[in-house]
Order: C-alpha cells, then sequence, then structure tokens
C-alpha cells in the first residue's frame, strides 16, 4: 500500500481476541446476527460463551470480531452517542449508528483492531439493513456481510446459498449452516451459534449448542 | 496533571539499551476463581506472591474490597491490582454517596474497564469481579487490555488451566452455598498443587444477597510448614560487637513524685 | 454483490519473525553435597520442573555411579542425564582397561572434568557435584562449573536454589561469621567435623527452607550417604505446592 503502512494488524501482546466467525443477514421482516461463542487468549479458550453480538441501540445491534478490549470500548461509545441521539433527536437509523462506528474506527485506525458488522431494524421502513466495517474503517452496506478468520471458509457457501427476502426459518438455517461450518473449519471459532432476530415483533434471541448444529 | 506520570519512559528505554535491565515488579503468578450460587456469588484465591521463581510472600491477600459488598479478586502486576481496585473503590464509594444508592457490580465493572482500557494493557490488572447488589448477584472478569467476561463460573491467572479444569469438570447450575465454596476452594488448590506461581494458602470471600460478605481469610491451609529439625539459636555474643555508640535523642529528667493512696 | 476483503488479505507481517531452536531448558530442582570426617553426602530434591509446570514430582536426580561415589548433574536435565551416562560409561571402561581398579574421587573428578570441556562450545547445561571418600577415607565433595572448572570442597550447593542455601551452609558448615562469644571478633568459632545426623538435619532444613522460598524446589528429597560401608540412601517427603 504505496509503502505507508500502519500496522494495524496487531494484537498487543497477551491480548484477549475474537478470532471469530459473525454474520449478519437481512430477509424479509427485518435482520438476524449471528456469530460463534469463542474467545482466546493465545491456544487458550478465554471463554466458550462468549456474546459476542452486542447491542447499541433497542434495535440496533453489533458482531464484533477482533480485539476484544477494543471492540468493547468501540460498542460502549457508539451506544452512549445513540443514547444522546435518542434523547436529542429520536431514533437513530442504522445508517447512523453505522456512521458513528466508522468515525470511531476510521479515526483511530492506527489503535485499533477491530472488525464490526452493524445490523439494525428501521421500524419506519421495516427493513433490515447490514453494514460491515472492516478494520480500515470504512463502511459497505450489503445485503448480508461476513467476517472475522472463520469467515474465509464461508464466502462461497454464502454466495451460493444466499437468497434474497428469504423467510425467518430459511435465514435461521442459512445462517446455521454458515456459521457450522466456519467454527468447523476454523481453530479460533467455536461453542455455541448465538443469533439476534431483530424484526417489527422486536428482539429475540437463539443459541444453538454444538450437538444440533455440528450434525445438520 | 492526573493520572500516571510516563516521564521516565524514554530514560528506562534509553538505560535498557545500556544493559541494565529494569526492575521487575512483584506479579501474582495467581490462581483465583469466581464461582456463583443459588443465593449469592464468591470469589477464592491463593495466596502465593514471586519475583521470578522466588516466593516474595507466602500468605499474600489478593481478594481486595472494592465497597462492602463488592469484591474484586486480582491477577497479573501485585502493584496495580491494588492501586486500581483501591481508586475504582474510592470513586465507587463517592458515587455512592452522590447518588445516595447502593454501589453496583457493572458500574465497578464498567470503570475498571474505561481505566483500564485508557492505559492500553500498560496497566496490567486481571480481575474477578464480583459482588451483590440491588439488582443480585454478579460475577464478571475484567482483563488487563479492558475486554470483559460475564460467567456464572470464571478463574483467572497462571493457574487458572488447572482450576477451570476442576470447575468444568464440577459446576453445575443450583450449587448450594457450601458446595459453592468448597468447589471453588478445591479448583484453587489444583493451582496451588500444580502450578508453580500459586501456592500457600485459600482465601475465599463469600458474598450472598440479604446478607454481609463473609471474607475467610486463609479458609484453607494446606501447606503448614513441618517443624525444622533444630534450633538455630546462636550464644549471645556469636556475633561481634565491634563498635558501639549511643546517641541521646532526648534528655531525660528523672523527678520523684509522692503519690498519696 | 459486492464482495468486502477480510482482515485475511491484511495479515502481512512487517517485521520479519525469527525462528530459531533452542536447544537447552531449566529444569529446576537444587542440589547439596557435604564432606564429613569419614562420610559425605548428596542431597537433591525429586522436583522436574519446565517454567510454571510440574513433570513429575519424583524424578531422581542423585545417583550411586559405582566404586563409592555418588553424582548429580543439576540444571538441564537432559544433559546432567547424558553426562551421567557417559561418566559411568567412562568408569566401566576404566574397569576394562585397569583390572577392575576402583576409581578415586580425584581421578573420577579429573575425568568429568574432560566431559565437561569436550563440550567447550556446547556446553552440557549443568552444575556438577560428585561426593565420596578420598583415598584417605575422609569425605569429600568435588563441585564443577558447566564447562568444567572443579574444586574440592567441604560443601556446596547447586541449582536453582544455590543462593538460597550456600549462605546457611557457610555459616552452620564452616560456621562463617561466627565467633566465640567474649572474645569481641577476635577469635572465630573453631571448625569441627559434623556427625552423620548433625548433616542430615542441616541437609532436611535446607530443602524445607528452599522449598518455602524456591518455586522449583519441593516434593520429595532424596539423600545419598556414602560411608566406607557403602551408599546408602534416605527419602523425606516437601511440601507439593
Amino acid at each position: 500500500m504505496n509503502g505507508i503502512q500502519v500496522d494495524i494488524n496487531h494484537l498487543k501482546k497477551g491480548e484477549v481476541s475474537l478470532g471469530t466467525s459473525i454474520m449478519a443477514v437481512t430477509f424479509k421482516d427485518g435482520v438476524i446476527l449471528g456469530a460463534d461463542s469463542r474467545t482466546t487468549t493465545g491456544a487458550y479458550i478465554a471463554n466458550r460463551v462468549t456474546d459476542k453480538l452486542t447491542r447499541v441501540h433497542d434495535k440496533i445491534w453489533c458482531c464484533r470480531s477482533g480485539s476484544a478490549a477494543d471492540t468493547q470500548a468501540v460498542a460502549d461509545i457508539v451506544q452512549y452517542h445513540l443514547d444522546l441521539y435518542t434523547s436529542n433527536y429520536g431514533t437513530p437509523s442504522t445508517e447512523t449508528a453505522a456512521s458513528i462506528f466508522k468515525t470511531i474506527c476510521y479515526e483511530n485506525k492506527d489503535g485499533l483492531s477491530a472488525g464490526i458488522i452493524v445490523a439494525g431494524f428501521d421500524d419506519k421502513t421495516k427493513k433490515g439493513e447490514v453494514f460491515s466495517i472492516p478494520l480500515g474503517g470504512s463502511v459497505h452496506k450489503q445485503d448480508y456481510a461476513i467476517a472475522g478468520s472463520g469467515s474465509a471458509f464461508i464466502y462461497g457457501y454464502c454466495d451460493k446459498n444466499y437468497k434474497h427476502d428469504m423467510s425467518k426459518d430459511e435465514t435461521v438455517n442459512f445462517m446455521k449452516h454458515s456459521l457450522s461450518q466456519a467454527i468447523k473449519w476454523d481453530g479460533s471459532s467455536g461453542g455455541v451459534i448465538r443469533m439476534v432476530v431483530l424484526t417489527k415483533e422486536g428482539v429475540e434471541r437463539l443459541v444453538f449448542y454444538p450437538d444440533e448444529y455440528e450434525n445438520l | 496533571m492526573a493520572g500516571l506520570s510516563f516521564d521516565n519512559y524514554q530514560r528506562n528505554q534509553f538505560l535498557t539499551s545500556k544493559n541494565s535491565a529494569q526492575p521487575k515488579a512483584t506479579s501474582t503468578g495467581t490462581t483465583i476463581v469466581g464461582v456463583k450460587f443459588e443465593g449469592g456469588v464468591l470469589i477464592a484465591a491463593d495466596t502465593r506472591s514471586t519475583q521470578g521463581p522466588i516466593v516474595a510472600d507466602k500468605n499474600c491477600a489478593k481478594l481486595h474490597r472494592i465497597s462492602p459488598r463488592i469484591w474484586c479478586a486480582g491477577a497479573g502486576t501485585a502493584a496495580d491490582t491494588e492501586a486500581v481496585t483501591a481508586l475504582i473503590g474510592s470513586n465507587i464509594e463517592l458515587h455512592s454517596l452522590s447518588t445516595r444508592r447502593q454501589p453496583r457490580v457493572v458500574t465497578a465493572l464498567q470503570m475498571l474497564k474505561q481505566h483500564l482500557f485508557e492505559y492500553q494493557g500498560h496497566i496490567g490488572a486481571y480481575l474477578i469481579v464480583a459482588g451483590v447488589d440491588p439488582t443480585g448477584p454478579h460475577l464478571m472478569s475484567v482483563q488487563a487490555h479492558g475486554s470483559t467476561d460475564v460467567g456464572y463460573y470464571l478463574s483467572l491467572g497462571s493457574g487458572s488451566l488447572a482450576a477451570m479444569a476442576v470447575l468444568e469438570s464440577r459446576w453445575r447450575e443450583g450449587l448450594t452455598k457450601d458446595e459453592a465454596v468448597s468447589l471453588a476452594a478445591d479448583a484453587i488448590e489444583a493451582g496451588i498443587w500444580n502450578d508453580l506461581g500459586s501456592g500457600s494458602n485459600v482465601d475465599v470471600c463469600v458474598m450472598e444477597v440479604g446478607k454481609d460478605a463473609a471474607y475467610l481469610r486463609n479458609y484453607r491451609t494446606p501447606n503448614v510448614r513441618e517443624p525444622k529439625q533444630q534450633s538455630y539459636k546462636f550464644a549471645r555474643g556469636t556475633t561481634a560487637v565491634l563498635k558501639e555508640s549511643i546517641i541521646n535523642v532526648c534528655d531525660i529528667e528523672e523527678q520523684e513524685v509522692e503519690i498519696q493512696a | 454483490m459486492n464482495t468486502v476483503a477480510s482482515e485475511y488479505s491484511s495479515e502481512v507481517q512487517s517485521t520479519p519473525i525469527e525462528h530459531s531452536f533452542n536447544p537447552y531448558s531449566d529444569n529446576g530442582g537444587t542440589i547439596l553435597g557435604i564432606a564429613g570426617e569419614d562420610f559425605a553426602v548428596l542431597a537433591g530434591d525429586t522436583r522436574h520442573t519446565t517454567d510454571y509446570s510440574i513433570n513429575s514430582r519424583y524424578e531422581p536426580k542423585v545417583f550411586d555411579v559405582g566404586d563409592n561415589i555418588i553424582m548429580s548433574a543439576n540444571g538441564f536435565a537432559a544433559d546432567g542425564e547424558a553426562l551421567l551416562k557417559r561418566f559411568k560409561n567412562s568408569l566401566k571402561w576404566y574397569h576394562f582397561d585397569n583390572n577392575e581398579k576402583k576409581l578415586s574421587m580425584s581421578a573420577a573428578a579429573r575425568n568429568i572434568q574432560q566431559l565437561l570441556y569436550g563440550k567447550r562450545f556446547f556446553p552440557y547445561y549443568v552444575h556438577t557435584i560428585i561426593a565420596g571418600l578420598d583415598e584417605d577415607g575422609k569425605g569429600s565433595v568435588f563441585s564443577f562449573d558447566p564447562v568444567g572448572s572443579y574444586e574440592r570442597e567441604q560443601c556446596r550447593a547447586g541449582g536453582a536454589a544455590a543462593s538460597l542455601i550456600m549462605p546457611f551452609l557457610d555459616n552452620q558448615v564452616n560456621f562463617k561469621n561466627q565467633y566465640v562469644p567474649g572474645t569481641d571478633g577476635k577469635e572465630k568459632r573453631h571448625i569441627k567435623f559434623l556427625t552423620v545426623d548433625e548433616v542430615v538435619r542441616l541437609v532436611r532444613d535446607a530443602f524445607t527452607s528452599a522449598t518455602e522460598r524456591h518455586i522449583h524446589v519441593g516434593d520429595g528429597l532424596e539423600i545419598l550417604i556414602v560411608t566406607k560401608d557403602g551408599v546408602r540412601k534416605e527419602f523425606y517427603e516437601l511440601k507439593r505446592d
């Protein structure tokens, strides 16, 4: 990259990392976020039931990958900004949330290792939206997004199997299969599959155990 | 200026390059655990503190009080765990006074993680934070870089793998207080016996809903030293007195006083 | 569908990573040899470690090598074993070549020096101590540095807790820093030979104390005692934390 490259990819020594498999998918009724639950320090699994799906507003959530400390700090700051925004202007759009995430990730790119997917359901448009914010701090609006070390293994699968306007069950099934494969082939991913479903009905949490997703 | 001073950083960097090693901080190569049970939460720790391979303190206290019902167990750099809990403990009390509410575990945790994140891991504190507050019992952990975890059972420190092996095999939902205490103590013992960074005794702190926290210092002492084979008392005069001088730091006046019965 | 690059593509290393094999490791433990008037002891703990882990709680490192000589090479256990094996082999050939002649302590010491110095530029990473009786039947202890420099001594501690034990020995075996009461430091306390029982008591206290303060010492204490009647073994439990 033109010889000017900031080393944004390193973790500080002994840092806890989310060598992750995460994704968010829009569907007919809204959007679903999904993630594995493994947190590692080197070879040790520091937490096998981690929750990488984090609320930043009632119906705007994010999937975190990269450094656990950095992504938690960023999510906390975004949550604060959205709280402030809400009391000043009312419910923020998903795009606004993604923009705040972007600003923080972009302005501090030399100090952060955070790969974040922002997903939200807009009660006005009745639409789910997904924004991917990879390492440098760029924003990419997508129908669905995958990220984290495990995502490398499921680009092909997702590309072949994603369909527009799927039903909730279809989407959950698609994500379960995708994350199952990501976890299977990525050593840094594992544990349970967590999902958060964002629709006009509200927020629903789902958990799938290895017994189920390993034998699909 | 508030906060830590990094004035000597460059000097130390220079000194290191001139081959004089930096002083090493006493690291509590530790085993600490936290366990949730029916109606409360507890934390436990071993009591060995080391400086490299040398045992600096055989019976140090790694359980710190943040507020009367929020306690935390510390691993990592001893000075950092103590300083950071004292600081947050102090701020929690001020916050509690100004809000007129009992302190909450999440508040302490959020203050800890923001402080640690600000210092980007340079404050080497790894803590298990636990306590009861108006919202119930809580168990969480913070790492030096500022990341936090929540769990029903947690372990940290160099003996965390040994302790976690015990917790993973024996923890279940709905443990009674007594079951949880012995599980936690056994987990610490696993660290004491199998991790060289941990040793000596087991400290426990039990926090039950609606009760005062019970700090059980030296709850188990499985490492009492056997008596020595002989006495090493020297005969008086074995150490030569080469020089003697007495300095009068004050003038002494004597006065006889008669006291009537 | 547009695709977004994963972190995968940016996993480039700007600084070169140096891969190198370190042939040495430290297996902890500590040893101690004391010579008496007509006996000698060599003691060692039985804990075997790497870093913060215990590999074994009973791995003897003091051995009877024959000819009333006991030996221990403490430090990197693999090198210690190799050195011991080579010395035992050397002793066997000495017997073959010299009609079963008994190897003297001084000859054994000189032989070990040759073995150690032979690897001057890739040393055995060990502190070696041997104990036995000299040609006059007096207790003798020889200690070696990793490359073969050696010395006959009254007592010597080696290994992890050597720096903790040695000052205690100086004071209790050679009565260093002790004066005869009432002489105002004019007259040093007179040295005398200790009995086997006294020595064993000192050894046990030295090891229980080292166990208290050094994390690489503990689990068990094995003492080998050489007298004119042969080699005797004693074992005592040490703390396991």
